[in-house]
């Protein structure tokens, strides 16, 4: 597997394939922490919201958010404790991009929430891992307990009289968790529920106190921002999208992996085919879901010759969207109806259960899509599929309900051959008993 | 098999008893404590302390696990139950010493999960979602563990193995099977 | 007034208070919102997405129970995209809904058929298998058809938010999604109220499960004769037989809500029981046998027997024993009885204890449960409401819960409201007079505080927070307190006398549901009190006729008072203690067998109505009293109608003035009878009192330091709730059955030997 920067210096990445990347000795000797001292020695909480603001970072938890307009909604005057929380509950099939940023450079997270912890007067923050990921909360453990023996956690970091900690959480398999109000409900020991918004996490969040909810990579750019300025950051990327951005590549490629891109990368087709060294096995690209399991589904002619650009922008001129930015690229075995009834049960498995759309829409989806796959289509069924989907898409309590309706609405408008061949022929033959191939 | 009960004397002992609460040593306390001290509010220390109560009370939370929990967060059995039953990772139910839980979502699935499952299900001799007669392994069908990328792989309890072929899946059982394995709880 | 703002809704201005939620807005301005999860009074949940609107400038569709209305906010509830919407979550909900509403228990009142009638389709789109579960006992009184749920969780709400219970919640994930509770029992006050709120089948009456269809219920609305809480309730009787009874129709009760207890809900199968007196019973000769006879018999024999010992000693030799578990009318009849028929002063109540002094120092308004809700502190010395007055519990929980309001007890038992307190002081058992003491009377705090066990500061504290209050004040207190105590109680607002903003209110917490009744109609101001008159009994009293019975309390230590007698008439229900001893048993008609009124602890008067013809051949106990008069020579004049006794009442008793039955018509606005308040009154002998017995109280006593446990009071099993056998088994600790999937009725046998005990209200 890849981990490494493609058409840019690596910035998130600096680190990863050093040595005992994980130490802090190595982080410090390549420049770790470094930002923290710039900012503790006389920035003020408001001057780094500003670098933030000016890098045009945007969340990369899925949502892209920009992040500096998210930390200045944040009440100055609030007499209530404050929080930032990491959302390390990467669940979103195809993204891991969070898992080796933790396990190979965790003092940069670290480093990145206490900068934010800073900005924010925030004094205790919890790491949300997914329950998965205990090897990592374990990595985090160690690098925090290092952190703090070296005076860079705690009471009076730095020497400073900035106190900060952190603590590590753990998930327990849910991923609607990853959802940042059911986050905070998972973290204050509730069932793993949404929660109504307004208030937003940064006016009521944790405990009701204003929290800010940031991904791993989100919060990992943070000390890059700050060392070398938001401007010369965003200049790394677009005018609308600033810096890099991780691409967790897996499926089909040659060489899957985690990428570093700068933002605008400027050819998906060219990063597929060269930087990933094409599709296995000599097939042919059939289609890829570029931002996670979420977001629409790109046939190959909307890719080959096209010049898609990677960055928020472009792939949604491109009908799809960066999402977690979750790569899974599927060669021309795949049976896009299989593929899509899979990712269904995903959201079915995971869908909370509070709301009746999302709750009852996937359920049925799920039967529907088994149904067919056990020859018992009928004609109108694509047709109800999108239906239902239409029913969830917008109506649901939270995003999950729209995530689990674009795979199918986009599958079933590119791939209508694949979901015919399964109504009208029952079980396609090709399958074998899981319906998918096997490679 | 009808009770007889009155008022006077209302239930037989063992009944009135709330079930008996169970007890751990004194480093599984302090690991507790340590998970306590995190938060202001105990209550968020459900989940971490629901993995420890797991682990200690046989890979469950069984009923004296639950009343612990309850007891040591301060609150009802019925908080206990409805955050247990939320989350796949907590087991209100018995599993083997070996879970092995296996990706089922897309790029795994697309990289060869379904042979994987195969096999252990042909070597183990049990379908996702059983557990074996001498409760020594498990199987799951899970969903994406964030191992896209090393794709067909599994966890057995928390341990990753990844870039699964059968041939592989082979070793590990006969590994689990000698003991030489952790069974990656913890 | 709140200040107005504009929303145009469906292209029309409409002025909406500012603040107002959206559903509301639109509800009242004629809009029709379907909604499931909002619920009046609960949080918000916002999951079933029934109520979508499309506001202007929002990018979706929007829940408009979320949403609180702006100013210029331009509204759209009626729309094709809207009816889509709506109809997909209809659709959704049915999915996996089982179609087997000829079974179901809710069919024909259920919310989600209503639901489907406005906005299903005809055509079913959902073909495949539907998940199943099967059918489950919670408890001895709640069923759960999981199957039929929607998942609006108003019952864990309503267990969170107004029984503070928590008993009941969500389990499982997704489409697996459950109600339930660990191990599947549900151990709890067993109020019923989930059921109640439960707009499907899913949440089940045990009791009534597959007896009748909802539509074949002839419904009366009526008041609960439990407690002093005075629920009003739909009594759901078919063919003379009183089959459930619920707290319905919602929108209409302006009291209680939805809300009942376990009793008011689940204890009316007294009402049919076996049990019931069938006949008049007659002993001709002491020590006889009780033969069944014709109602002209027995009354004849009554009235020859009464006017024996009145020839003999004087109607004075009569004593006259009403109670405040009959109407209002029943009990004038029989003080009319007393005075006018046997001129006798020797009348008074089966009572636990007399509100006498309370009234007659009354220097505040009594506090309805609606001004309990909303009060900014309460005050509770003594009592257990959550009990006793389950009721005034949940009104005293919310207050604290929805209304931030402070709550202050005094208490020998660490009762569980004590959560919900801002102040809980808690003192030694039957000390509750020298709080009251130390209240009234600074001066003496110190002293009182150190016989209370608690700290002095703690009643300084506890007079801040009165003082301080922006709002009401309702000062509450249990049976605990002495005459002399009840006084200083009623005194206490002008003691602590006026401020701006503040208004005191008062509200005792008697046991019977029409306890406040007795004592307005002045059968309590008789020249002896119940014990008085049994200890009476053989020498100055030689023949008692006595409506219901007289309590266990009243009747131990004194076994034998009752045979010394010359007569004794009793009215009853059952073959109770009392009736045993009788020499003439008239058959008397229950609550839901008769026309009257009720006064609850509000003072507030409230219409019992007949649901079924009389059980037998029972009469209503007014309607007894008039014949008993008539066969002694005199016409009470009522020509057998309850209205006219209540014209009577009207006329005779100052409080209830003006009141006629279709003045109480509406239960959606109560009518509070006026209570005459005394001003400032001198207390300072009853203080002295109250001194005098600081005294006596020992230092040293013991704290009792348990809380007693959840249905201590309310499983009791008094003459009435004895005759439910689902009772018994609360009372027994409720057991867990072996299985789930039968009534715990047939799994667990009942010990025959009841024991009966004085439980609030029965
Ligand atoms: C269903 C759902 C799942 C999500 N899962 C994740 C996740 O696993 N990790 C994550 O960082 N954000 C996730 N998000 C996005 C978060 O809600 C939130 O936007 C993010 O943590 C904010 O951080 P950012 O601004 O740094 O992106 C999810 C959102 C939804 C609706
Ligand atoms: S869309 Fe609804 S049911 Fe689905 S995860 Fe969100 S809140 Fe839960
Ligand atoms: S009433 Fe608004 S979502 Fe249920």
């Amino acid at each position: 597997m890849f981990i490494g920067a493609i058409g840019c210096e690596p910035l998130q990445l600096r680190r990863v394939s050093l040595e005992r990347s994980r130490t802090l000795d190595v982080y410090r000797r390549n420049g770790g922490y470094e930002a923290l001292r710039k900012v503790l020695d006389g920035m003020s909480p408001d001057d780094v919201i500003g670098e933030v603001k000016k890098s045009a970072l945007r969340g990369r938890g899925g949502a892209g958010f920009p992040t500096g307009m998210k930390w200045s909604f944040v009440p100055k005057d609030s007499p209530k404790a404050r929080y930032v929380v990491c959302n390390a509950d990467e669940s979103e099939p195809g993204t891991f991009k969070d898992r080796y940023l933790m396990e190979r450079d965790p003092h940069l997270l670290i480093e990145g929430m206490l900068i934010a912890g800073y900005a924010l007067g925030a004094r205790v923050n919890y790491i949300y891992t997914r329950g998965e990921y205990r090897y990592l909360i374990e990595i985090m453990d160690e690098a925090l307990e290092e952190a703090r023996t070296a005076g860079l956690l705690g009471d009076r970091v730095l020497g400073t009289d900035f106190n900060c900690e952190i603590y590590t959480h753990t998930g327990a398999g849910a991923y609607i968790c990853g959802e940042e109000t059911a986050l905070l409900n998972s973290l204050e020991g509730l069932r793993g529920h949404p929660r109504m918004k307004p208030p937003f996490p940064a006016v009521a969040g944790l405990y009701g106190c204003p929290t800010v909810v940031n991904n791993v990579e989100t919060l990992t750019a943070v000390p890059d921002i700050i060392k070398m300025g938001g401007d010369a950051y965003k200049a790394l990327g677009t005018e609308k999208s600033g810096g890099t951005k991780l691409w967790s590549v897996s499926g089909h490629v040659a060489r899957p992996g985690v990428y570093e891109l700068p933002m605008g990368y400027d050819d998906m087709e060219k990063f597929i085919m060269e930087d990933c060294q094409g599709i296995t096995n000599g097939r042919q690209l059939k289609a890829v879901i570029p931002g996670g399991s979420s977001v629409y589904i790109m046939p190959a002619e909307d890719i080959i010759g096209r010049d898609v650009r990677m960055d928020y922008e472009g792939l949604v001129a491109a009908g799809s969207m960066v999402g977690s930015g979750g790569f899974i690229v599927l060669d021309d075995t795949v049976d896009v109806f299989e593929s899509t009834k899979n990712l269904t049960e995903f959201y079915k498995h995971e869908s909370c259960g509070w709301c009746t759309p999302c709750r009852e829409g996937t359920d049925w989806l799920v039967k529907v899509f088994k149904r067919i796959e056990s020859g018992g289509g009928r004609p109108d069924d694509a047709q109800l599929l999108l239906d239902i989907v239409d029913n969830i898409e917008g109506k649901s309590f939270c995003p999950l309900g729209d995530a689990a309706a674009w795979p199918i609405q986009s599958a079933i408008k590119k791939f209508p051959e694949d979901f015919r061949r399964h109504i009208s022929n029952g079980a396609s033959g090709d399958g074998g008993k899981e319906g998918l191939p096997t490679a | 098999m009808s009770q007889q009960f009155t008022p006077n004397n209302p239930l037989p002992q063992e009944a009135k008893v709330p079930p008996k609460m169970a007890v751990f040593p004194p480093e599984v306390e302090a690991e507790i404590e340590r998970h306590l001290a995190k938060y202001p509010v105990k209550r968020s220390a459900i989940l971490p302390l629901m993995f420890i109560v797991q682990r200690e009370r046989g890979g469950y939370l069984d009923p004296p696990g639950v009343a612990y929990l309850a007891d040591r967060l301060g609150v009802r059995i019925t908080d206990i139950w409805e955050v247990a039953t939320f989350y796949s990772m907590i087991n209100t139910e018995p599993v083997g010493r070996y879970h092995f839980q296996i990706c089922r979502t897309l790029s795994c699935k697309i990289l060869g999960a379904g042979k994987i499952t195969e096999q252990c299900t042909k070597r183990l001799g049990i379908k996702p979602g059983e557990t074996n007669d001498d409760g020594t392994f498990s199987l799951s069908e899970v969903e994406c563990l964030g191992s896209c990328g090393t794709a067909p792989m599994m966890q057995i309890g928390f341990d990753y193995y990844e870039n699964l072929t059968t041939e592989k899946v082979d070793e590990l059982i006969e590994k689990c099977k000698s003991g030489e394995l952790s069974n990656g709880v913890r | 007034m709140a200040e107005l703002i504009k929303v145009i809704i469906n292209g029309q201005d409409f002025q909406v208070e500012k603040g107002a939620r959206l559903i509301d807005a639109c509800r009242e301005n004629g809009y029709s919102i379907a909604s499931f999860c909002y619920y009046a009074d609960l949080a918000l949940q916002a999951s079933c997405r029934m109520c979508l609107v499309r506001i202007e400038k929002m990018p979706k569709l929007q829940t408009s129970c979320t949403i609180t209305c702006t100013d210029g906010m331009v509204v759209t509830t009626e729309s094709e995209e809207i009816e889509k919407a709506r109809r997909g979550m209809v659709e959704f909900l049915l999915a996996n809904h089982p179609l087997d509403c000829p079974v179901c228990d809710r069919g024909g009142e259920c919310e989600l058929q209503e639901m489907v009638f406005d906005w299903g389709d005809l055509e079913e789109r959902f073909t495949e298998r539907k998940n199943y579960a099967p059918e489950k006992f919670l408890s001895p009184v709640v069923a759960n058809d999981s199957q039929r749920c929607i998942l609006c969780k108003r019952c864990t709400r309503v267990c969170d938010e107004w029984m503070g219970e928590d008993a009941i919640e969500a389990g499982g994930r997704g489409a697996h999604t459950v109600i339930g509770t660990y191990g599947g029992w549900l151990n709890c006050s067993q109020c019923g109220n989930c059921i109640e709120v439960c707009p499907t089948g899913t949440l089940l009456d045990a009791t009534y499960r597959h007896q009748t269809r909802p539509w074949e219920l002839s419904r009366t609305t009526s008041t609960c004769s439990f407690c002093s809480d005075g629920c009003q309730l739909s009594v759901g009787s078919r063919r003379g037989e009183v089959m459930r009874v619920v707290a319905r129709d919602r929108y209409v009760n302006g009291h209680n809500g939805e809300f009942l207890c376990i009793k008011g809900r689940f204890a009316h199968p007294f009402v049919n029981h076996e049990e019931r007196l069938r006949t008049p019973l007659v002993r001709y000769k002491k020590g006889g046998r009780l033969v069944p006879t014709t109602w002209e018999e027995a009354v004849r024999f009554a009235a020859q027997k009464l006017q024996e010992v009145k020839d003999a000693h004087g109607g004075s030799a009569i004593g006259v024993v009403g109670s405040p578990r009959l109407t209002n009318e029943s009990n004038w009849a029989l003080l009319r009885f007393a005075r006018d028929v046997l001129g006798t002063d020797k009348y008074t109540a089966s009572e636990a204890f007399s509100l006498a002094p309370f009234f007659e120092n009354l220097s505040a308004p009594l506090a309805t449960h609606k001004d309990i809700r909303h009060a900014k502190t309460i005050v509770l010395i003594g009592g257990e409401p959550e009990e006793l007055q389950p009721l005034t519990g949940k009104q005293v929980r919310q207050a604290v819960r929805n209304g931030g309001a402070k709550l202050v007890i005094f208490n020998s038992v660490p009762i569980r409201l004590k959560e919900q307190a801002a102040q809980f002081v808690h003192i030694r058992p039957g000390s509750e007079d020298a709080v009251v003491l130390a209240l009234a009377s600074p001066g003496d705090a110190e002293v009182a505080a150190s016989k209370l066990g608690v700290e002095a500061d703690e009643i300084g504290k506890a007079s801040q927070i009165i003082s301080e209050t922006a709002g009401d004040v309702v000062l509450m207190f249990g049976g605990e307190l002495s005459a002399e105590a009840q006084s200083v109680v009623a005194q206490l607002p002008a003691a602590f006398g006026e401020k701006e903003g503040r208004r005191f209110l008062l509200h005792p917490l008697p046991l019977f549901n029409n306890s406040v009744g007795v004592h307005d109609l002045g059968l309590m101001n008789g020249a002896l009190n119940p014990l008085e008159i049994l200890d009476a009994a053989g020498s100055e009293v030689r023949a008692l006729y006595v409506a219901g019975g007289f309590l266990p309390a009243h009747l131990e230590g004194r076994e034998g008072a009752l045979s010394r007698l010359d007569f004794l008439a009793v009215q009853e229900l059952f073959l109770t203690e009392t009736a045993e001893a009788a020499d003439v048993i008239f058959p008397a008609a229950s609550f839901a067998e008769t026309d009257g009124t009720f006064t609850n602890s509000d003072g507030l008067v409230q219409r019992v109505r007949q649901s079924i013809p009389p059980v037998h051949q029972s009469k209503p106990d007014w309607a007894i009293t008039s014949q008993l008069a008539s066969a002694l020579g005199t016409d009470l004049g009522f020509q057998m109608s309850s209205s006219n006794i209540f014209l009577d009442i009207a006329h005779g008793v100052p409080a209830y003035e003006g009141l006629r039955y279709p003045l109480l018509k509406d239960e959606s606005k109560p009518v509070q009878v006026k209570h005459a308040l005394a001003g400032r009154r001198d207390v300072t002998a009853q203080l002295a009192e109250l001194r005098r017995a600081l005294e006596s109280l020992d230092e040293n006593a013991e704290k009792i330091t348990e809380t007693p446990p959840v249905g201590h009071e309310l499983f009791k099993l008094g003459v009435l709730t004895s005759k439910v056998p689902q009772f018994h088994l609360l009372a027994a600790g409720n057991p867990e059955p072996e299985s789930v999937l039968v009534s715990p009725l047939y799994q667990i046998t009942l010990d025959p030997g009841l024991r009966r005990e004085a439980a609030a209200g029965d």
